[in-house]
């Protein structure tokens, strides 16, 4: 599957792909401190495990350090 | 981990520090050198959880916003250089020009001067309202209102508003609550608990307790859901509940520059870790020395909102079941007699600073009211006999002592 991560085209392999397999195979460190934007949207912490990722979305993993964005 | 000192005092445990340091170490530098270029361009757009510059973040401040935010429960936590610092950020992350702050009365004289003189400039009205009557609190709000302000425990009148009352308020018209909770901290008072969308304190007295380093601090409650704050509304949409720290990061306090020093956050998580014995003393020394100065007949009348004798006390039992603050006034009959007691002090000191360690004494009328006029005074309840006094953390025997000799002079 082809995804734009942090603004950088990256391919991973198979199709069954989530929003926290993608975190988790992105090795994302501080999680707790981590914003998601899925396809230029906010997406929630809840979601991330039920949020099936397609061919061609786009994910930012955004940090505001400190305590920040729990 | 769930009380608030052992979370203050060990904080998260994300792993050993590189030398087994029990510190978490004093990062005294100015930048940081990335990796590779790529990762200075993740790090500047704030995709890569690394420092670049002690303006933006660094690593010793880093840890004392978290262990802040860990032993608050607060959903986001920036600090800044001072209290003042961390009002001007907060409100400016919030208001633009033609809207308006819906506040109280009784301020701190420099938040008023902030709201009146330096955001009136930029076209920021300010409508001050009696916070005693929530009713006036939403009268006043209308379609233009950015935020609700106001103090825990209003200085020097020791006023308390029910803050809960004001939240509800505010909240069913769409606007978040910003309360200064210098005066009680989160340790005294629960803001979060309370409806307070964000909570904003001078890390200067209470936490940092020496009064060695200035400091302050934003903690965002996650109470309020920034989507219905209209400056806010779009980076919510964006980044969620961190849209306040996120504007405030990349935009407000990044831009004025109101970083705190690495010294000083070093300096206050190591006055977080006893911030509640220190709370916890004072408090019942202001208690024990409000309830001596009753029985005092040179003294007019006592203000503090744990005496009985208070029209606050069950509100302030209700919202500080840990204790009513350090800070208590009293009235003697003129500015004559406040002057002699002030110096004749021998243990109380004449400083304008609270919740030290060291108990304070200041004339209010002729020094952080002086600037207002007698009449102006009078309607803030600040009489030209009234002395405040914060207690710190001596033995109370020798508090009473100096007062009765103290007194004797007046």
């Amino acid at each position: 599957m082809r995804l734009i991560i942090n603004g950088e085209e990256k391919r991973l392999d198979g199709e069954a792909w989530t929003v926290e397999k993608a975190l988790q195979a992105e090795k994302i460190a501080n999680l707790d401190m981590v914003s998601v934007q899925w396809n230029q949207a906010f997406l929630d912490r809840a979601a991330w495990p039920m949020t099936d990722l397609k061919d061609g979305d786009e994910l930012d993993f955004l940090f505001f350090m400190g305590g920040g964005s729990r | 981990m769930s009380g608030f000192t052992t979370r203050s005092v060990h904080g998260e445990r994300r792993g050993p520090e590189a030398h087994g340091s029990l510190r978490f170490p004093l990062y005294d530098s100015a930048a940081f050198e990335a990796d590779s270029a790529k990762d200075h361009e993740l790090t500047f757009a704030n995709r890569l959880p690394k420092h670049s510059y002690t303006r933006l973040t660094n690593p010793t401040i880093e840890d004392y916003e978290r262990r802040v935010q860990w032993a608050s429960g607060a959903t986001g936590v920036l600090s800044t250089a001072s209290g003042m610092a961390a009002i001007a950020d907060a409100c400016l992350a919030l208001v633009s020009q033609g809207s308006n702050i819906v506040t109280s009365k009784r301020l701190f004289s420099h938040t008023i001067s902030l709201f009146k003189d330096t955001f009136g400039r930029f076209g920021v009205e300010t409508r001050w309202v009696d916070m005693l009557d929530p009713a006036q609190v939403a009268a006043a709000i209308d379609a233009d209102t950015r935020l609700v302000f106001l103090e825990v425990l209003t200085n020097p009148q020791l006023e308390v508003a029910d803050i809960q009352a004001i939240a509800k308020i505010a909240g069913a018209k769409g606007v978040p609550v910003v309360l200064d909770n210098t005066m009680a901290t989160p340790y005294l008072f629960d803001a979060k608990a309370h409806g307070v969308a964000v909570e904003v304190v001078s890390a200067t007295k209470f936490l940092s307790g020496g009064a060695s380093v200035m400091g302050g601090l934003i903690l965002d409650h996650g109470t309020f859901d920034w989507k219905k704050a209209p400056n806010l509304e779009l980076l919510a949409a964006k980044v969620g509940p961190a849209a306040l720290i996120a504007r405030l990061r990349r935009d407000t306090h990044r831009n004025l520059g109101t970083c705190l020093s690495p010294h000083n956050a070093w300096q206050l998580t190591l006055g977080l870790e006893t911030l509640a014995l220190r709370a916890d003393r004072s408090c019942a020394n202001a208690l024990a020395v409000a309830r001596h100065l009753e029985g005092l007949p040179k003294v007019v009348k006592v203000h503090y909102p744990g005496l009985p004798s208070s029209p606050f006390f069950a509100l302030s039992r209700r919202q500080f079941p840990r204790g009513a603050g350090a800070v208590l006034t009293f009235d003697l009959p003129g500015k004559a007699e406040a002057f002699r007691v002030l110096d004749a002090f021998r243990v109380v000191r004449r400083a304008t600073n609270l919740n030290d360690n060291k108990s304070l004494a200041i004339h209010a009328a002729s020094t952080i009211f002086a600037d207002l006029t007698p009449e102006e005074r009078a309607a803030n309840g600040i009489g030209e006999g009234l002395i405040r006094l914060s207690v710190g953390i001596e033995d109370p025997e020798d508090l009473f002592e100096d007062l009765d000799q103290a007194l004797e002079k007046a």
